[in-house]
């Protein structure tokens, strides 16, 4: 069985136990642009339940407090794990006590430290038969929370993993074709520069979003490219790892932790106990303020859906605007593949509201077209003052959208 | 410099549906002449920013066209 193709390289499952039982060390601190290196000393420290901090390849020193650059890819000693075969590769690292630090990517402000365990990495991870033999695209960095579910899941069953993070369309495409993909999971952003649909790809048999709140027309167009494909939503982050999954357009709150959960001001509080720790979490009555505003669909059966992020809100002469609404309205008329909405500095009103668009290929648009369209939907106050055309998005570390 | 100010009006009336003007002179006021709100001179002021970089609300209130061509010819 495979494990992992990545940059035309093809690694098997033989290759992955040979290189774990290799060395004799393994780095602590590691920033590698090769992700099977970086698969290999991850599951080493696992397996050996040694701690190890998580370092995106490109990342500077200066960007992070605290992290002293003369330790990184320095090499420590570990006690050569001599595992006899997959299975028990995997139950080692099911069983492992290590402690293992991620930086959340922040779509806005400093990258936070959260330290995390096992269980919590690996909650949302299914084992069993029906999961065998599943092709994912992995299309998440691997450093980060949304990755290591994706490599957990594939892992844990033994699945196969091609890397798709941060390619082009094109080779998205092909490698779905060449290497019959049938699991994607990935932010919408990935989705969305997969369009517009120009033909149906069959193997493809699970699509799963996170991330970053989606829209309709993007659902519509995914059913179109993927036809055999089930569509379903998960709700992670950096903090807490993965928590709920979707039900329909809503998320659900497993019975087994509704009690882990309260609605303040419309925003949702985490009970501390399905958090990894962190100095920079601040609790109130032990719960902590994930920034998530959402609206109750159900509230005995724990049904909400997400209305947006509480600090990406723009107040605009007074008004409060929800830049994914604004975007979710821009997206969905005729000829744009994507837009960002952000807030510019303004001394009139504090912030003008702007908007970066990407059009589809053989469409035109004016900024005038687009503005008319929102006015006929949106209150005033929430039509961008400022519409660019641009060739691209910026986009953050995990593939989100970079607010300016 | 003017003919750019000009079309930049024009582009936020045509936004609300107002006819297109004409001319402008230094006495036109802004609000009450060309009918603009506080979130249309916050948009004149981000569009004439990214065409001379210059903020021209930056030190207090500007009500007049001939107060910009002030600013900007400054």
């Amino acid at each position: 069985m495979t494990f992992l193709f990545d940059n035309g390289k093809k690694y098997g499952y033989e290759d992955l136990l040979r290189a774990l039982n290799e060395g004799i060390t393994y780095y602590p601190y590691y920033k590698t642009s090769d992700v099977f290196s970086y698969f290999v000393n991850l599951i080493k420290a696992l397996a050996a339940s040694k701690p190890l901090v998580l370092l995106d390849s490109d990342i500077n020193s200066s960007e992070i407090d605290g992290l002293d650059e003369s330790r990184v890819n320095v090499a420590e000693p570990i006690v050569p794990a001599s595992l006899q075969n997959m299975d028990e590769v995997v139950s080692a690292v099911q069983n492992s006590k290590s402690e293992i630090t991620i930086f959340t990517s922040g779509t806005t402000g400093q990258p936070k430290k959260v330290v995390h365990s096992i269980a919590t990495l690996t909650r949302a991870v299914r084992i069993g038969d029906r999961y065998k033999g599943q092709i994912w695209a992995y299309a998440y960095n691997p450093t980060h929370m949304a990755g290591l579910q994706v490599f957990f899941q594939a892992f844990e069953n033994q699945n196969t993993l091609v890397n798709v993070f941060n390619q082009p369309r094109e080779y998205v495409y092909q490698q779905i074709r060449d290497k019959g993909i049938t699991h994607i999971s990935a932010t919408p952003t990935f989705y969305r520069l997969l369009l517009p649909y120009e033909q149906a790809y069959e193997s493809v048999i699970r699509v799963t979003l996170g991330g970053e709140k989606s829209d309709q027309h993007l659902y519509d167009s995914i059913m179109k490219i993927f036809p055999n494909a089930k569509i379903n939503n998960v709700y992670a982050s950096t903090e807490a790892g993965s928590l709920f999954a979707a039900k329909g357009d809503c998320f659900q709150i497993p019975e087994a932790i509704k009690d882990k959960f309260k609605v303040v001001d419309d925003e949702l509080l985490i009970h501390k106990s399905l958090l990894g720790s962190s100095d920079s979490f601040k609790f109130t009555d032990d719960h902590y303020h994930s920034g998530d505003l959402i609206e109750w669909v159900d509230e005995a059966q724990g049904l909400f859906r997400f209305k947006s992020r509480k600090n990406e809100l723009i107040n605009v002469g007074g008004y409060k605007v929800n830049p994914g609404e604004v975007e979710v309205a821009i997206q969905d008329i005729e000829g744009v593949r994507q837009a960002m909405v952000y807030g510019k500095a303004n001394s009139i009103l504090g912030n003008v509201l702007c908007a970066d668009v990407v059009l589809e290929p053989g469409f035109e648009l004016t900024e005038l077209d687009i503005k008319k369209v929102l006015s006929s939907q949106l209150q005033d106050f929430k039509v961008p003052r400022r519409i660019k055309f641009v060739e691209e998005i910026s986009l953050t570390r995990t593939g989100k959208m970079k607010r300016v | 410099m003017k003919e750019k100010v000009l079309s930049i009006i024009n582009e936020i009336r045509a936004a609300k549906e107002m006819a297109p003007i004409a001319s402008i002179s230094a006495e036109t006021k802004l609000r009450e002449d060309l009918n603009l709100t506080s979130f249309d001179l916050a948009e004149l002021t981000v569009k004439i920013e990214d065409e001379f970089d210059i903020d021209i609300f930056e030190d207090g209130l500007v009500s007049t066209v001939g107060e910009i061509f002030a600013k900007l010819e400054k």
